[in-house]
């Protein structure tokens, strides 16, 4: 095993690799850089609605004509900044990297069942994400049509829009396999011992969200597809009859229905929201259960809400269309699985609550932003009931409330889950533990800076100012008395990029330093096998020296009876013949 | 699996792919035959339709002893694809053909509607 | 590395890892084909003009495709069945039997849709033959891609049957799963677009 790794060449090791723990971290550091840029997009579109039309500092000249963000850059920054979050950063992350990289680990498994696939998974998302970003380049810009890209509105857009639909061809291709990957690697490669009802609930929020990837992404893929045929081959499925653009009827067949793509792209896109938030609520579960101490209350209940929020997930999909006019049948069938679907969510963050009670906390950086997660996704998923109520969801309907329900669950929701997750497992990865004073001015500015920008959103929305405007509500009446907020906003969200600093600054500053004494394998005294069974970070070729066999649950912390505080996965029960 | 078994197999094979010749013969002709009800020719296309998929699931793909798991999987897929296929359908707005639509921000739409309207 | 249960069962799901993976590859495809004939009955539904196109396909020439394909499962399958029986040569056999019926489709495709084009019918024409072209193309993209597999698996990868004969079996079951799966396509494509 570890002979053949010094043979191997340096691009078959660390760029073409098949190893599941570099795939993840390539997944990591492309995903981490996307993220970056979607967030500098925003920067920027900030600058346009704190100061309409004013000249942006020291960047605006080097990229704009004028200085200035022109309503139509603003509109494909929009749509960049959604698409690039959403498919080329969260999900990559949470699926790509940390699933990649633990899952395997988590479950004793010597690598992901299919290598080979792995890599072409991960070399189909860094084209996805090249020929995305090749629209910048082009004429009339990147996609221009929001990141739902809602026809005619985008059947008739410039050529941004068709890089962006075949970008999301690869990017679907690869979400596919990485997802059928993980499936069947957490299916077929579990060690010995480790039945369904011992897996870290990391594990099974990677199976629930890999099947709805699976089943929901194809969909949009055929909606892809459609939207690619009405834009290169002049069909017209998206297009209704007598269809007016620029003053003259548009020249196409027409009989196509817009609806038709909303159904598509809401079938794969709901299910999409659970698999930006079930890994996040993963990590934190796995985080929560180390640092308070304690078990995680009830399992099982935790568990069958995981799958029961999947299944569901793909039931609710219309609630996003209450305006299309669907009648009061589907209306209310809708309504009421929405409903449903929020039961599951409050249970899992209710027993997250109830695991903190009692428990003896060590407030380190991961867990500051583990518990952040807590109330930040409370309040995401509360503010979504009004929209789930066709009655106030049309007032409510395209405003910037939507926007700050939606990034409530996945800014400072999945997010901080992914800071959280990136300073609980660096140990593993690295070897080298990230400074906590750096980590905790990290947290905390990052926690308050967030909620400056997010809060007053939900004043600006029940005010009724549209999500769409790139002056920023300058000219719209219902603005009027809060359009003093998008000052406040901006500076905050200006400040929550400097804030990014400390992070940065300390991995880089972790990595470089060299540390001479012997490094801790399990630093975080976790039970699961990750950290007691392997080999000692930073990992080799190999995962396990000898392949570990399982005996009890994950979060066997603080037993009584037990000789140590936490009690390893691994760790044969004496008791256990009997049982 | 033993040899005899096998040639069992083969036997099944043989069969099964009669019969799918049977009934796309069967289906070609009854796509000649006028039925009073549309919706009665639409019925018998999609159940020969349905009976040759079973032939090929159950048979080539050996969907009759499959493991558990599979059929889990596939109960799964069913069901989010009946969802998938039946709810918009029941849409009551799906007239795509009706009246003229502009979009909303397109000054030339506003003005093409002013001039037909006067 | 190896990786455990490549060509052994798992003793709990009875699986091999590929057989497993195939199957959640045809479940999206499943999905993605749903989407496909979801979006079909609703512009279908929405439009009563919308089958105004269907009588310039050929009957006759579907029929024949259908008929190319139906036999090119069952090679597929007297494939694999050959390999249990440990008999290579008859595994070749069919397999290129099974390739030839791919190639025949293809070329009867190619006469059908250079029809088209001939009595200026394009995508663009209408809904309906915007469907046709998008589904019947998707599906011979299918088909190509499952020719690419099967060349190898006849070509280059037959190697593998003098190191692994277990695992070759497996990857020859496994695109015969996807093979029948194309081939359940157009059981379903075939009368929705050319006769109903």
């Amino acid at each position: 095993m570890s002979q053949d790794s010094h043979q191997e060449s340096f691009i078959k090791k660390y760029i073409f690799s098949q190893d599941h723990k570099v795939i993840g971290i390539q997944y990591g550091l492309l995903s981490l850089f996307f993220l970056l840029f979607g967030f500098f997009l925003m920067m920027i579109m900030r600058w346009q609605l704190a100061y309409p039309d004013q000249v942006i500092p020291i960047i605006g000249p080097l990229m704009f004509e004028n200085g200035i963000l022109s309503p139509d850059m603003y509109n494909s920054f929009g749509a960049m900044h959604g698409t690039i979050m959403i498919f080329l950063g969260v999900v990559p992350i949470v699926v790509g990297a940390f699933g990649n990289y633990l899952v395997p680990l988590q479950i004793g498994a010597p690598d992901m069942a299919f290598p080979k696939l792995n890599m072409v998974s991960f070399w189909s998302y860094f084209i996805g994400g090249f020929v995305m970003m090749y629209g910048f380049v082009l004429p009339g810009g990147a996609a221009n049509s929001g990141w739902t890209s809602y026809p005619p509105l985008s059947d008739l857009a410039t050529a941004g829009q068709t890089v962006w639909l075949i970008g999301m061809v690869f990017l679907i291709t690869s979400s596919l396999l990485g997802s059928m990957n993980i499936i069947v690697t957490i299916v077929q490669l579990r060690v010995k011992g480790l039945t369904y009802m011992k897996l870290p609930l990391f594990v099974w929020s990677q199976l629930v969200t890999s099947f709805l990837l699976v089943l929901a992404f194809p969909p949009l893929e055929a909606a892809a597809v459609f939207q690619l045929m009405d834009r290169l081959a002049g069909t017209s499925f998206f297009l209704p009859t007598g269809l007016i653009h620029g003053g003259a009827i548009v020249d196409v067949a027409g009989g196509g229905s817009p609806i038709l793509w909303q159904h598509l792209f809401w079938f794969l896109a709901h299910p999409e929201v659970y698999v930006l938030i079930l890994p996040a609520m993963g990590v934190v579960c796995e985080i929560i259960a180390n640092n308070t101490r304690k078990p995680i209350w009830n399992y099982k209940t935790m568990v069958y809400s995981l799958i029961f929020l999947g299944f569901m997930s793909f039931a609710v999909w219309a609630h996003h269309m209450f305006q299309t006019g669907m009648g009061q049948g589907m209306s209310a069938f809708f309504q009421i699985t929405t409903m449903i679907i929020s039961v599951p969510s409050v249970v899992i963050l209710s027993g997250l609550f109830i695991t903190l009670w009692g428990g003896r906390i060590r407030f380190n950086t991961p867990m500051l932003f583990a518990l952040a997660f807590l109330p930040m996704f409370g309040i995401g998923g509360l503010t979504g009931l009004p929209l789930g109520l066709a009655p106030s969801d049309i007032p409510l309907h395209d405003t910037y409330y939507v926007i700050g329900h939606f990034h409530y669950v996945v800014a400072p929701g999945t997010i901080f889950a992914i800071f959280a997750g990136i300073y609980f497992w660096f140990p593993k990865v690295t070897g080298k533990q990230l400074n906590e004073t750096l980590g905790k001015i990290h947290f905390w500015f990052s926690f308050v800076f967030m909620n400056g920008i997010f809060m007053p959103m939900f004043l600006q929305g029940i005010a009724g100012v549209s999500r769409r405007l790139a002056d920023g509500g300058t000219t719209y009446a219902h603005a009027a008395n809060t359009i003093h907020y998008n000052e406040f906003m901006s500076w905050s969200a200006w400040c929550l990029g400097l804030a990014q600093l400390p992070f940065i600054i300390n991995m880089i500053m972790t990595l470089i330093r060299k540390r001479k004494d012997k490094v801790d394998p399990n630093p975080w005294k976790a039970t699961t096998i990750e950290w007691t069974d392997t080999t000692s970070p930073p990992l080799g070729h190999g995962n396990f020296d000898t392949v570990p066999s399982v005996y009890r649950g994950p979060y066997e912390y603080s037993v009584p009876g037990e000789s140590e505080e936490f009690t390893p996965q691994s760790k044969k029960d004496v008791n256990s013949e009997n049982k | 699996m033993s040899h005899d078994n096998i040639q069992d197999h083969i036997k099944v094979y043989r069969n099964i792919f009669l019969a799918l010749l049977t009934f796309t013969v069967l289906t070609v002709a009854i796509s000649y035959v006028h039925f009073d009800l549309v919706w009665v020719g639409i019925l018998v296309g999609l159940l020969i339709a349905g009976i040759k998929g079973y032939l090929v699931a159950a048979n080539f793909m050996h969907l009759n002893n499959e493991k558990k798991m599979i059929y889990w999987i596939l109960i799964l897929t069913a069901s989010f694809l009946v969802l998938l296929f039946f709810m918009p359908t029941l849409w009551d707005n799906n007239i795509a053909h009706s009246e003229t639509t502009v979009l909303f921000d397109d000054p030339g739409g506003r003005e093409y509607l002013e001039k037909s309207s006067h | 590395m190896q990786i455990p249960y490549n060509e052994k069962l798992r003793p709990d799901t009875g699986l091999y890892n590929a057989k497993l993976g195939i199957w959640l590859f045809l479940a999206s495809e499943i999905m993605l084909f749903g989407g496909l004939f979801s979006a079909y009955v609703l512009l279908r539904s929405s439009n009563a003009d919308f089958m105004m196109h269907q009588h310039y396909l050929n009957v006759p020439l579907a029929t024949l495709n259908t008929i190319i394909l139906i036999t090119s499962s069952v090679t597929m399958v007297m494939a694999w069945v050959s390999l249990k029986l440990n008999d290579l040569k008859k595994y070749k056999l069919y397999m290129l039997l099974t390739l030839l019926c791919s190639v025949g489709f293809l070329i009867v495709k190619f006469f059908e849709y250079s029809a088209k084009f001939e009595h200026h019918l394009y995508p663009s024409t209408d809904n309906f033959l915007g469907t046709y072209f998008t589904l019947t193309g998707l599906h011979g993209l299918h088909i190509i891609g499952g020719m690419v597999v099967m060349i190898y698996l006849v070509g280059p990868g037959v190697k593998m049957w003098e190191t692994n004969k277990e695992r070759f079996t497996n990857r020859v079951e496994v695109i015969g799963l996807y093979w029948h799966f194309v081939d359940l396509v157009w059981i379903f494509l075939f009368p929705a677009l050319y006769l109903l």
